[in-house]
């Protein structure tokens, strides 16, 4: 609603408006001077009552606050009061002595036993007396005990030092030897806790436990000193004897007058007999130096000599406390022994030398006879074989031109006789060339029937004239081989067994065998026993003596085995004494997609295996077969582990903990396990190796044997070649393995 | 006992106030009095009569049946009773001697008060009490004074000096809607023109409160003549006062009555607070006769009024919200009873009254602290003693 009556006129409003203006400015300036007064009373007085209601508020809060601090307060003084009671009563119930000083070293607390043996002085500790009037109390109480010329004042001079650190903790003396210990604790504040702890039992203990082990180390020293086989001699800083042993004296001789606790180290060493002399590596002096030296003592050691005889070892020790230690060793008895074995041992050399000299001179000799013998051989059957030739032209002519019947037997049987010299003459030619380095082979792809055929044809008449049967198993292999030698080999090995076979038959046949092809000469013949198999290979051996003479001189054998040999070609023997015997020779079968292989020149081709870092491992009882075999191999670049039985071989690779590459064992190795049981053993620990049995045991139980254990058989005498090829498929079986690595 | 209230006596021995009740018209409504509550011994009986009653005699008997208690009694626009709003009755209360310690004092000749006396007066009155009643911690100071004396102001002004800290309330003397006289007394002196006041210290916890139901609008006017001493505005935004106002709200100047003042109370704003300035009644020549002070160039606000009941409960629940009050000495301003008999809600206020045990008398006007007020309900709560602490 408008404050003006709209109504109105506009003068009317105008002169209103300012009536009410003037009345408001009158208010405003007169306000409370005005007749009014109730009013303006009125107005003061509900200005008034608003602001005393607004402080009257400010101040009921303020009121509030303040029951509320002064209720906190009064809570805060009743807990402060019960902390107080709680510490009270719990430093009470400590048994040591316990007192509580301020950051200003003014006693707060402490409980009934604090200062309770200071009943003299310390009676009126209570709260506010500063620690210097504590310290003062203790003092002059004559239940302390001062240390030796100190006075009550001096004492509590260091006492209050002591205070001063910031961990104290130390022991009191008091009167009739009771101990007290008193430690410092500083507060989280800065304030001090001293706690008093009866000790008395505790030092009381301790010293007799001190003295007692003093005594007991004392006599344990003295009882280990006499008990050494050593003389020892201690002395202090200053070189004064503080302890020594018998044995010392009767080392040196000095005689017991002398030795005394502080006997100077210079006297007795001036003390000793002339006769004592300084050996190795120092004299009188030096010692005498080394004794008088300041500082640490590099440990001493050298020998002295007494009289003729005795030798003396001295060591001598610095000791923590500047003292030093001498001992003294008889060792006369070692030193002897050491001067005899080295004069014995320059004896042996001596003798091995002149032993060396003579076996060279020997040897040397024997390969002079040796090739002389060689030269000899070839020559003479060269030069035989001229006349001889000649002889049987000659021969041929006379009988063409005799008619006389008895003339013309005469002149068969010289024909005859002069066939088996040139044969013999042949053998032994053949061996000389086999026996030589200079042969050639010429190796090349056969067919096997190329060898036989012809063979057959000659050896049936031969057959034929002992009423044997003979019987050729056909064939189809081509092999790998010299088809002469080997064909020289076939027919030794038929002709021996149609020789001493009396009656049955003989049996030519070829099997499959792996790789390489197995010729075998079966005969019904008498047999040989199993100790005379290796024999029979030897040149002019003759098992059956009462054979013909003419049969051959029994070098047939000995050109087989030497061809086999040089071939490269396996040859074995199985025999019965009374069921027959068979030869088997191996022969590799030829593959076409293989180049043409050439053997000769008989040289064997050099092998190294010297970047697949190898390792061998060699088991052979006899020492220089052992040698041979060992030098031939690292001569390839295997490394060889070698061991002459069993169970040396398995201590060995324990010891070494490696794992072979490859293993050569031979079968017999006296006592104990055999080389395949040894093989069994070395692959259990450490899987499969390869290996190959070495054995001049040509029988077929160990053939079989080798052959299920998947092993190598190589027969004595070892073939170079046979060797190395046997190794080469070693590697390349265990290529991975070669490094031979560990494996433990 | 012919007219005595049958179910008045406060026969509860626990309350810290003892209260009475009987008609006005009672032949010797002292006797029945004391029947009710006996004699004590009371420190202080306040008597609130109606102006039905043979003021003068009562004021005389009741202060020989007494004894010792000072005995205070007002004429009153309207009692507040058993029954809440009340007329024709005569209430005493009695203050318990075990409970409460009272000092009484007249101020006389309100047109011209000493003021340094009354001051040093009631500073010596109020030690002396204190001297005498050390224990007793609450106080609180009860005023009745002249309705129609016009010098309520200056008289509460005066006496804010002297009291310090002690919360005074008190209540302006009625004559029902008559506005002829009203009457005091002190220990049987009748009086008028005068203040009668009890300082009174307890055992029982007290709190001085003062409610009203008004919010400012925003509309406003301006006092452009009046007669402060008479408190009579003659004119209003330089129009006949009543007039204006009638214009303001709406209305018919000739309607202008009590029931409009009542419903349409003007308040005068002091800083962020309200103070109603509640009109008597409208002059023969067309003033506004106000009920408290008033002054030239002052702005008048017209007020709302929020519903009474639900404040009323409001505002003495909140008194109550942490221990209820025993009773509650309480000044009802004659307006308010206007109010809510215009709109036919006595029995609801009167109820609300009862259940808040309020006993007391419909005013011509407030008085709380130093200020003079209309329209309020303005009393002290008076909770359960404090004993023994």
């Amino acid at each position: 609603m408008s404050l003006i009556n709209p109504a109105d006129s506009l003068e009317r409003q105008n002169e209103k408006l300012q009536q009410i203006a003037n009345a408001l400015m009158n208010r405003v300036e007169y306000g409370a001077e005005q007749p009014g007064a109730a009013y303006a009373q009125f107005e003061r007085a509900a200005l008034l009552e608003q602001r005393v209601r607004e402080r009257t508020l400010e101040l009921e809060r303020t009121l509030d606050l303040l029951h509320e601090s002064n209720a906190q307060l009064a809570r805060a003084n009743d807990e402060t009061e019960a902390a107080r009671r709680n510490l009270a009563d719990a430093i009470e119930t400590v048994s040591e002595g316990f007192a509580l000083f301020d950051p200003d070293d003014v006693l707060v607390m402490c409980n009934s036993r604090f200062c309770r043996d200071f009943s003299d002085t310390a009676r009126d500790l209570r709260p506010g007396l500063p620690f210097t009037g504590y310290v003062e109390r203790v003092s002059q109480s004559r239940y302390l005990a001062l240390p030796e010329d100190s006075t009550p004042e001096a004492w509590a001079e260091k006492r209050i030092r002591r205070h001063k650190d910031r961990h104290v903790m130390f022991n009191v003396q008091l009167a009739r030897g009771r101990w007290l210990q008193v430690s410092e604790h500083r507060t989280a504040n800065g304030g001090t806790v001293v706690l008093q702890t009866d000790v008395t039992d505790l030092i009381r203990l301790e010293r007799q436990e001190r003295t007692r082990l003093k005594d007991k180390q004392a006599r344990m020293i003295r009882a280990t000193l006499d008990h050494l086989n050593q003389g020892v001699a201690i002395f202090d800083e200053n070189a004064r004897l503080v302890g020594w042993n018998e044995k010392m004296a009767t080392l040196l001789s000095i005689s017991a007058r002398r030795l005394h606790i502080g006997a100077s180290f210079d006297g007795l060493i001036d003390g000793l007999d002339s006769d004592v002399a300084f050996t190795r590596g120092i004299d009188r002096a030096g010692f005498r130096r080394w004794a008088a030296s300041d500082g640490p003592r590099q440990p001493i050691s050298f020998e002295i000599r007494r009289g003729d005889r005795a030798v003396l070892h001295v060591f001598g020790r610095g000791m923590p406390d500047q003292g030093f230690v001498i001992s003294c060793t008889d060792v006369t008895a070692e030193r002897e022994a050491a001067q005899k074995l080295y004069e014995l041992n320059e004896i042996l050399e001596q003798r091995v030398l002149e032993r060396t000299l003579e076996l060279e001179d020997a040897l040397n000799a024997a390969e002079r006879a040796n090739a002389s013998k060689s030269r000899f051989v070839a020559a003479a059957s060269h030069d035989l074989l001229q006349p001889l030739s000649a002889a049987k032209l000659f021969v041929s002519s006379l009988t063409d031109r005799c008619d006389n019947p008895d003339d013309s037997a005469v002149l068969a049987k010289t024909a005859t006789a002069l066939t088996s010299a040139e044969q013999i003459i042949d053998a032994l030619l053949d061996i000389s060339k086999l026996d030589s380095d200079g042969i050639s082979f010429d190796v090349r792809s056969v067919a096997l029937s190329e060898v036989l055929e012809p063979l057959r044809d000659e050896m049936e008449v031969l057959a034929a004239r002992k009423g044997l049967s003979l019987r050729f198993v056909d064939c189809s292999l081509s092999v790998e081989t010299d088809p002469a030698y080997l064909r020289r080999v076939v027919q030794n090995l038929l002709a021996n067994a149609i020789r001493y076979t009396n009656e049955g038959r003989v049996v030519v046949g070829v099997r499959r065998n792996g790789g390489s092809a197995r010729i075998e000469v079966w005969d019904t013949g008498p047999g040989i026993a199993e100790e005379d198999q290796s024999a029979i290979f030897e040149e002019f051996r003759r098992l059956d003596t009462r054979a013909s003479d003419n049969d051959g001189l029994g070098l047939g054998l000995a050109i087989v085995e030497r061809a086999c040999a040089r071939l490269g070609h396996p040859l074995g023997v199985w025999s019965e004494p009374g069921r027959g015997s068979c030869f088997m020779v191996n022969v590799p079968i030829a593959d076409r997609a293989e180049p043409r292989r050439q053997l000769g020149p008989s040289k064997p081709k050099h092998l190294d295996f010297g970047q697949a870092g190898l390792i061998a491992m060699l088991v052979e009882n006899d020492p220089q077969l052992r040698r041979a075999l060992s030098i031939l191999i690292e001569s390839w670049g295997i490394s060889v582990i070698e061991a002459d039985d069993a169970q040396g071989a398995l201590d060995l690779l324990e010891d070494l903990q490696i794992a072979p590459d490859v293993l050569l064992l031979d079968y017999q190795l006296g006592p104990g396990m055999n080389g395949i049981m040894l093989y069994h053993a070395i692959c259990a620990r450490m899987g499969h190796v390869p290996g190959a049995i070495v054995s001049a045991d040509r029988s077929a139980e160990l053939r079989k044997d080798c052959k299920a254990m998947g092993l190598k058989l190589l027969l004595k005498p070892l073939d170079r070649n046979k060797l190395g090829q046997f190794l080469k498929r070693a590697v390349q079986e265990a290529p991975q393995q070669a490094s031979g690595g560990l494996r433990f | 006992m012919d007219g005595a209230q049958p179910s008045s006596a406060r026969e509860d021995e626990t309350k810290a106030l003892c209260i009475a009740q009987v008609r006005a018209r009672d032949p010797d409504p002292v006797a029945s009095l004391v029947d009710q509550i006996g004699t004590g011994p009371f420190a202080l009986v306040c008597i609130f009569a109606s102006p039905e009653a043979d003021f003068r005699n009562l004021s005389e008997v009741a202060n020989q049946r007494f004894g010792a208690a000072d005995v205070l009694a007002c004429t009153t626009a309207g009692e507040l009773g058993n029954d809440g709003y009340e007329d024709g009755q005569i209430i005493a209360v009695g203050f318990r001697a075990d409970l409460f310690a009272s000092a009484a004092l007249v101020i006389e000749n309100l047109d011209d008060i000493e003021q340094q006396d009354v001051i040093d007066t009631l500073i010596k009155t109020r030690m002396a009490l204190t001297r005498r009643a050390p224990d007793m911690v609450s106080e609180f100071a009860f005023l009745m004074v002249d309705g129609l004396s016009q010098r309520e102001e200056h008289l509460t002004a005066t006496l804010a000096s002297g009291l310090g800290p002690v919360p005074l309330f008190g209540g302006s003397a009625g004559d029902g809607e008559n506005y002829r006289d009203t009457w005091l007394s002190w220990n049987g002196e009748v009086r008028q023109n005068a203040g009668v006041l009890a300082l009174v210290r307890s055992h029982c916890p007290v709190k001085v409160f003062s409610l009203d139901h008004f919010a400012p609008t925003d509309t406003r006017m301006v006092v452009t003549k009046a007669d402060p001493e008479r408190r009579i505005v003659s004119e209003i935004n330089a129009e006949p006062a009543a007039k204006e106002y009638a214009r303001i709200l709406g209305k018919d100047p000739e309607q202008l009555g009590p029931y409009t003042f009542a419903a349409h109370p003007v308040v005068v704003r002091l800083g962020n607070s309200h103070h109603v300035r509640a009109i008597q009644q409208v002059n023969d020549r067309g003033e506004l006769c106000f009920f408290s002070a008033i002054n030239e160039g002052m702005v008048l606000t017209l007020a709302s009024h929020q519903d009474m009941g639900s404040h009323l409960e409001e505002g003495l629940s909140e008194l109550a919200r942490v221990t209820p009050p025993q009773q509650i000495l309480g000044c009802d301003c004659l307006l308010r009873k206007i109010e809510v008999g215009q709109i036919q809600r006595t029995r609801e206020i009167s109820d609300i009254l009862k259940r808040h045990n309020v006993v007391g008398f419909s005013t011509y006007g407030e008085q709380i602290g130093a200020l003079h007020v209309n329209q309020t309900l303005t009393g002290v709560a008076i909770y359960p003693p404090q004993l023994g602490e």
